[in-house]
């Protein structure tokens, strides 16, 4: 009787967590499945009528550019993010700071914006400091690398932050009372403990940073802009099967990029804990 | 339950030890001042710049009157298309928050019991959807949802209907593609939610005879309940924000707020209006945030009250 009502009961909710593993992942089969259609026409199909690499042979150079362009941004976001977090993390965790909660909701006040306010709020910034100062920070990509890495950085200390308060600091007296300096220490006691905390802060921030469309659509204008800008473009005013395809690639190279960090860093690293 | 607390009370220890001062002789708080003065700079000047600008009437071109004025505040509160964005964008935000919860809790709840490899697999697998850049998602959903799409060859060819259903460029349209947004997020933060719940506890529930579903209502849901406004709001709050879903599956024409506040600022240089759009809709999010994190408290205490009576 009891193992009937167990029964029926862990069923309903498997069956929707297998609806909802199939609702998640069934965006990105069409997508991949699509990007091999034969089809030429202005809107796509699936499943696939015929096999065909066409859309990947027409990928226009301007997707390579724009790929360039997001992973270079992206790069600079994590590394700048990181080293901003792990000094927060750093203060916070260990400092002997008073008002740490007020120092905390501080630092994730940029995760409650939204993304629009933010790109918004910064295009304005911009005008007035170059109106101001006559620094231009709409050319090139510095203005975008920056306020990308206002939104990154809450990431970043939460990684690193969530690992050094597991840090026993018994560690650090040890090496120094066997005659280690304060920088032996922290580089070769405290670093490699928190090292996959800083790794999983510099994915995250990544991520944040290539991934994201309006800060980019405020941020930056004319003939360069990032790869997932580029897409959301096309996709509204000249859809062609090469996005499709470009997709697909990056659907693909996210994957292995992410299944290679989890290998990395364990998967507990990556997975954002509630307290973030 | 024991088992469940030592690492907590483990952690605590830890981070008390490590809150001592001086005790390696580092003033770890020296490291904390760089990250505060980049963020204030990052977070302060930019936000005042902008509330400041959304009290300037428009000029048109980008040009903003010199003169200080709520009257885009004042639109916005009385404008019947400013007050339905707001509406819309609030419904929606609603709806996908409490359908996450729906779906996301039994889902992370199978997740936590199911455990072993095959839970590691699956939440990895839900994480990574959410990893990747949005708009392949969206472009997915496109194909799916669209005249010619899958959904529609089934409902074609099984006569179901006669023409194809509209799902895209309209509010469903929209309220999926926010449910694909938030979704991921919402399985990963309810999966730690629930296993923070021990099953001894369900065990308990059965051998003094609840049913699964009395052990579900009665034991497993009041347990979660903050772990589930949490993770809805974190969902509501994403929602509220969403731009890109809203763009690609409205097709221009679901305009929430934060549509709006792109084509106010880019198409239209309506720089004081699209600042008040903003400020208001920030305000309005944290306002609700507020009020729930209160309910939230206000019931923990209440429920601790009955079960001291």
């Amino acid at each position: 009787m009891r193992t009937e009502r167990d029964w029926t009961g862990r069923a309903v909710s498997k069956t929707i967590l297998c609806a909802v593993v199939v609702f998640l992942l069934a965006p990105f089969i069409v997508v991949v499945g699509a990007s091999f259609d034969s089809a030429t026409e202005y809107h796509v199909t699936f499943p696939p009528r015929g096999f065909s690499l066409a859309g990947y042979e027409t990928i226009p150079f301007k997707y390579a550019l724009a790929g360039g362009i997001s992973l270079i941004v992206a790069v600079a976001v994590a590394i700048v993010s990181t080293l901003i977090g792990l000094c927060a993390a750093l203060g916070l965790v260990r400092g002997n700071v008073i008002g740490r909660e007020v120092f905390q909701s501080f630092f994730r006040l940029p995760v409650q914006i939204p993304f629009v306010v933010t790109g918004a709020v910064f295009l304005q910034f911009y005008y007035q400091l170059d109106a101001a100062t006559g620094v231009n920070l709409l050319n090139g990509f510095l203005g975008l690398i920056v306020a990308h890495i206002f939104v990154a950085v809450p990431y970043s200390i939460g990684a690193i932050a969530s690992v050094l308060t597991r840090f026993n600091p018994a560690l650090e007296e040890a090496a120094q009372s066997l005659g280690a300096t304060g920088w032996a220490t922290f580089w070769q006691v405290t670093f490699p403990f928190i090292r996959p905390g800083v790794m999983a802060g510099m994915f995250y921030a990544f991520i944040v940073s290539f991934g994201d469309i309006p800060v980019a659509l405020f941020l930056v204008s004319g003939e360069r802009t990032t790869l997932p800008v580029e897409i959301f473009q096309d996709m509204q005013f000249d859809f062609r099967p090469s996005i499709l395809a470009v997709s697909t690639l990056i659907a693909v190279l996210s994957l292995i990029a992410i299944v290679g960090v989890q290998r990395l860093l364990g998967f507990d690293m990556i997975v954002p804990a509630q307290k973030r | 339950m024991a088992a469940n607390a030592n690492p907590v009370r483990d952690d605590q220890a830890a981070a008390a030890t490590n809150r001592q001062p001086g005790r390696t002789g580092t003033r770890w708080e020296w490291f904390l001042w760089p990250a505060v003065l980049i963020s204030f700079m990052l977070l302060v000047f930019p936000q005042a710049n902008f509330i400041w600008l959304s009290l300037h009437a428009d000029l048109g071109l980008g040009q903003v009157s010199d003169a200080l004025t709520g009257e885009n505040y004042l639109r916005l509160l009385t404008d019947p298309f400013y007050l339905n964005a707001f509406w819309l964008t609030l419904y929606l935000s609603v709806a996908t928050a409490a359908f996450g919860l729906l779906v996301g809790f039994p889902a992370a709840y199978a997740l936590a019991r199911i455990g072993g490899w095959t839970a590691s697999l699956l939440l990895s697998l839900i994480l990574t959807t959410s990893l990747i850049t949005v708009v392949v998602k969206l472009i997915g959903l496109n194909i799916i949802l669209g005249a010619s799409g899958l959904i529609n060859q089934i409902v074609l060819g099984l006569s179901l209907s006669n023409s194809p259903i509209q799902m895209i460029n309209n509010e469903f349209g929209v309220f999926i593609g926010l449910v694909q947004y938030t979704l991921p997020l919402m399985i990963v933060l309810l999966f730690g939610v629930v296993q923070t719940i021990p099953v001894s506890l369900e065990e308990a529930a059965t051998i003094l005879g609840a049913t699964r579903a009395a052990t579900y209502w009665q034991v497993i849901l009041p347990n979660a309940r903050a772990g589930l406004l949490s993770s809805g709001l974190i969902a509501f709050n994403m929602s509220m924000g969403a731009f890109t879903s809203a763009v690609l599956l409205g097709g221009g024409r679901v305009r929430t707020v934060p549509v709006l506040i792109q084509q106010t600022i880019i198409q239209e240089t309506k720089y004081g209006e699209g600042a008040a759009l903003s400020t208001t809709l920030v305000g309005l999010a944290f306002l609700i945030n507020v009020a729930v994190i209160a309910y939230l408290f206000a019931g923990g205490r209440q429920r601790v009250g009955q079960r001291a009576d």
